[in-house]
């Protein structure tokens, strides 16, 4: 054993093999970040593009600008309020057989009638619909259309047609209510035009647009319930003033972004990605189970993840696959029940009950088994929703075209042989 | 260059340092197991018993393994490093000062960040979980930053050694300090720097598998190489095929991460890399496991003798299998059985449990009477900690196996049809909930292997606290540090 002389300075007694080795750790473990780490992102565009301008805009245009809650007086009643902007959402005012629609001569133009032949009118203006101001040109219509419907069908009763009237608010921004299931929205993609060529996003010159239909004013009274403050909506009350009034305290209203946000958050804190992956997998038993019973779900792709800030692909299936379940599982009923209690809901399951994931009911008599969903149900909710929902517009099959390991050639080819 | 020349000239060491980390260590792995089995049970055996916010398995679980990994296992290294990397230098610690303060940071950001995982603090990256802040206070920051000033005292201790030449010991030492500083930043903070989705999931799974594969196992296998020539008194077979094994560790780690994403949402030629990367584990493995043997190779009968050499031999076999698992298991048609079910969970306790766990505390056989100059307390409960450990890993990990395995074969085989409706109508037939129940009494007996351990292992602390705490039982012995 030979000792080292002590009076050598610091690096001179690392002796030359030690330095070697230290670089040559750094340069092994160097290559390797930068041809798995870093090369992946500027070699396949799939990693950072997005699949479809319909996931780009329900990011970017629809989730910051669709706003859910739920009044402390009808907290069974989730309230779902649009925020329309001057110059960026589109709105169609579209008649059917049961809604109708009075316009003034200046707005009559945004209006596509029922059954006309023109393609569907979009615009960016901020417009509303509300009941008529004007009872007797309602009255007048509903009058024609009820005599209508009886020329017709003679035996039945006539159906409740519905007349609104559209108006210019006169601010740039409004808040509205429309028909919505609260996961997808309506989406155009072919045979329609857009009005106000000179007030335009740049997400208007996608080749599909979403847009909202038949949007009426947001209104709410407020009133005192058991000493206690609320609100409800109330088509004859007073409408909302701003963006802050909506979120503020009283009304907590977040948007949909801010829940998915929150869901990502509460799916990392409570585990969930310790016993769900989040991935459906290049095989056969993954892309039939998460499929539908004619056709096999697409594989995960690198891009369904991009706009996430964590991600949970999962290395353990204690619970079953979550990647698709906003196909699969759409009802808010169901996710109610089952997150009250896994047991009862699906018999058999090992889950914890996320009861925390609820508020008592304020009235102390919910006809209801299960607690008030609180805004931490709402929150994983329209997180599991986001999942495989947005890989392709509500207009197309998503199946198509995306099934790699050609799974149905690969079940039924291999038998016929 | 042999370990046995080493013991000439002793200059007098100071423990403390190693008494810091290696203490608390101890209490910390018998928490942590008891983590592990409760929620075994609550999980699974007997499933949300104890409901509610703060009890479910998913907030339990990071809880369990936040105590094996960090507060246990590292902790435990980190102590055992400073006991033997001054001794392979022949100088003292560069600063036990500087060894307190660390560990003092070390133990005042762990503890809380691990214990407040159930009031929601996950941060839902695997072995990643640490919150970036509690409050205000940036403990993941400061817990990193009590990592750098350890690395410091290290370095600077092998720096100013007396010994020139190096043994194997002191090479994996180094490494791993290198490897874990830039893993750490990459895996905790460089995740941040990628754009979102499956970037970050590539960087995820590369510190996954970087914070077993160049943290535990060089830290481990360190220990190995350093402990058996101690209790065996006799040399290393061969200082070559150590660092053989050392330098294809380097080579071939850190492309593997995305061994864990196979079939998943991630580029083929990636996953590609990382299998054949994966292959090359072999060589690795097989020198490790050849070597540790074959240093025993004349002195078998110590085997028997030896409480500490049994754990020693016994995890280099249960390294043996973890390896010889791991590359095949990343194969896509192997993944494709073996992923996503308990087979992964039974692969993972088998080396941080079964292989580094078992030289960890081989170790501490070996420390804790040296440092407080007494003799171990009870050889015989000792004996029984050895056999209940072995006995209770049967049970323990190979139901994981065999009942994986099964769900794993179920999945891919339970349906079948001529054409994809009736593929899917017969897979929709059994539903996913079965497989569930078909992992009850498979679950049911990992869990009391669970419980076996757990007393093995209560025997041991009580045997380590007694040793520490109470007045020698025998006349003392001549303590070779």
């Amino acid at each position: 054993m030979t000792e080292a002389n002590n009076k050598k300075g610091f690096w001179q007694s690392f002796e030359l093999s030690a330095l070697v080795a230290i670089t040559g750790i750094i340069v092994l473990f160097s290559s390797a970040v930068i041809v798995t780490l870093i090369a992946p992102n500027f070699v396949d565009p799939t990693w950072t593009q997005p699949t479809t301008p319909y996931q780009v805009q329900m990011h970017e245009i629809s989730d910051p600008n669709f706003y859910i809650s739920s009044s402390p007086i009808q907290p069974e009643e989730i309230q779902a309020v649009y925020h329309l902007k001057n110059g960026f959402t589109l709105l169609a005012f579209q008649e059917s057989y049961t809604t109708r629609i009075l316009a003034s001569k200046e707005l009559e133009k945004y209006v596509t009638r029922y059954q006309s032949s023109t393609p569907l009118k979009l615009t960016s203006k901020v417009l509303l619909l509300r009941p008529p101001a004007d009872k007797s040109k309602a009255d007048a219509l509903q009058k024609e259309l009820n005599e209508e419907w009886k020329k017709s069908n003679p035996k039945e009763t006539s159906p409740n047609f519905v007349i609104l009237e559209l108006f210019e608010p006169k601010e740039n921004e409004a808040f509205a209510v429309a028909p919505t299931d609260g996961v997808l929205e309506d989406w155009v993609d072919e045979n329609f035009v857009i009005l106000d060529k000179n007030n335009q996003h740049s997400y208007h010159n996608d080749p599909g647009v979403i847009f909202i239909n038949n949007p009426l004013e947001y209104k709410v009274q407020y009133i005192t319930y058991f000493g206690k403050k609320g609100w409800l909506y109330d088509p004859a009350g007073e409408p909302i003033a701003s963006l802050e009034q909506l979120k503020g305290g009283d009304m907590g209203f977040r948007s949909r972004q801010e829940l998915i946000q929150i869901g990502e958050t509460i799916y990392a804190h409570e585990g969930c990605w310790y016993c769900h992956t989040d991935q459906t997998r290049t095989l056969v038993q993954d892309v039939v189970l998460n499929g539908s019973d004619s056709f096999p779900a697409p594989p995960s792709s690198p891009n369904e993840y991009i706009y996430n800030r964590i991600t949970f692909p999962g290395t353990h299936r204690i619970g079953p696959d979550l990647s698709r379940v906003g196909i699969k599982r759409p009802s808010r009923d169901w996710h109610r029940s089952h997150f009250w209690s896994p047991k009862t809901a699906s018999k058999g399951s090992i889950m914890p009950a996320f009861q925390h994931f609820f508020d008592e009911d304020p009235r102390g008599s919910s006809v209801r088994t299960t607690g008030i969903p609180n805004y931490k149900f709402e929150a994983i909710y329209q997180y599991l929703m986001t999942k495989g929902t947005r890989i392709t517009p509500p207009t197309q099959a998503w199946w198509l075209g995306k099934d790699p390991i050609n799974t149905i050639n690969l079940i039924e080819g291999a038998r016929s042989k | 260059m042999t370990v046995s020349t080493t013991t000439s000239a002793q200059p007098t060491y100071n423990d403390t340092a190693v008494k810091w980390m290696v203490y608390p260590a101890i209490i910390f792995m018998i928490l942590g197991m008891f983590f592990g089995v409760f929620i075994a049970f609550n999980g699974l055996v007997f499933p949300d018993y104890f409901s509610g916010e703060y009890v479910h398995f998913g907030k339990v679980r990071p809880v369990h393994v936040g105590h094996v990994t960090l507060l246990w296992l590292l902790s435990a290294n980190v102590g055992l490093f400073y006991y033997f990397i001054p001794r392979l230098c022949g100088v003292p610690l560069w600063s036990t000062r500087l060894a307190i303060t660390s560990s003092i940071l070390w133990w005042a950001t762990l503890i809380p960040m691990v214990y407040s995982f159930p009031l929601g603090t996950n941060s839902g990256w695997e072995y990643a979980e640490i919150p970036e802040f509690l409050g205000y206070i940036p403990t993941k920051a400061l817990f990193a930053f009590s990592w750098i000033l350890t690395v410091i005292n290290l370095t600077m201790t092998i720096a100013t050694r007396k010994f020139e030449k190096m043994y194997v010991s002191l090479w994996y030492t180094m490494g791993t300090m290198l490897w874990t500083t830039f893993t750490i930043l990459v895996g905790v903070w460089g995740i941040w720097l990628v754009p979102g989705g499956i970037s970050r999931v590539n960087v995820n799974f590369f510190y996954v598998h970087n914070l077993v594969g160049l943290i535990f196992t060089p830290m481990g296998l360190a220990q190995a190489y350093y402990f058996l020539p101690k209790f065996a008194n006799t040399p290393i077979y061969s200082h070559k095929l150590s660092m053989i094994g050392f330098w294809t560790i380097a080579f071939t780690y850190a492309w593997i991460g995305s061994h864990h994403i196979l079939h998943g949402p991630i580029s083929q030629w990636l996953q590609t890399t990382a299998i054949v990367f994966s292959i090359w584990l072999f060589i690795p493995v097989w020198s490790v496991v050849y070597n540790l043997f074959s240093t025993l190779r004349q002195k078998w009968y110590l085997y028997n003798e030896s409480v500490p050499i049994r754990f020693i031999i016994m995890g280099v076999i249960f390294y043996l299998i973890t390896c010889v698992q791991g590359p095949l298991q990343a194969l896509r048609n192997v993944s494709e059985i073996t992923s996503k079910n308990d087979w992964i969970i039974g692969h993972s306790h088998i080396s941080l449990f079964a292989t580094f766990t078992f030289f960890a505390i081989a170790g501490i056989y070996w420390v804790i009477p040296a440092i407080t100059k007494k003799p171990l307390w009870s050889q015989r409960l000792a004996s029984w900690h050895f056999n209940l450990s072995l006995l209770g890993s049967i049970p323990f990990i190979a139901p994981l196996w065999i009942g994986g395995f099964l769900r794993g074969m179920l999945w891919a085989t339970w349906a079948d049809g001529s054409t994809y409706a009736e593929y899917h109508a017969n897979l929709a037939a059994l539903p996913f909930i079965d497989t569930v129940a078909e992992m009850h009494y498979w679950w049911m007996t990992r869990a009391y292997g669970g419980l076996i351990i757990l007393f093995a292992n209560s025997i041991f602390v009580i045997n380590m606290y007694n040793t520490i705490l109470l007045p020698a039982r025998h006349a003392p012995q001549e303590v070779t540090a």
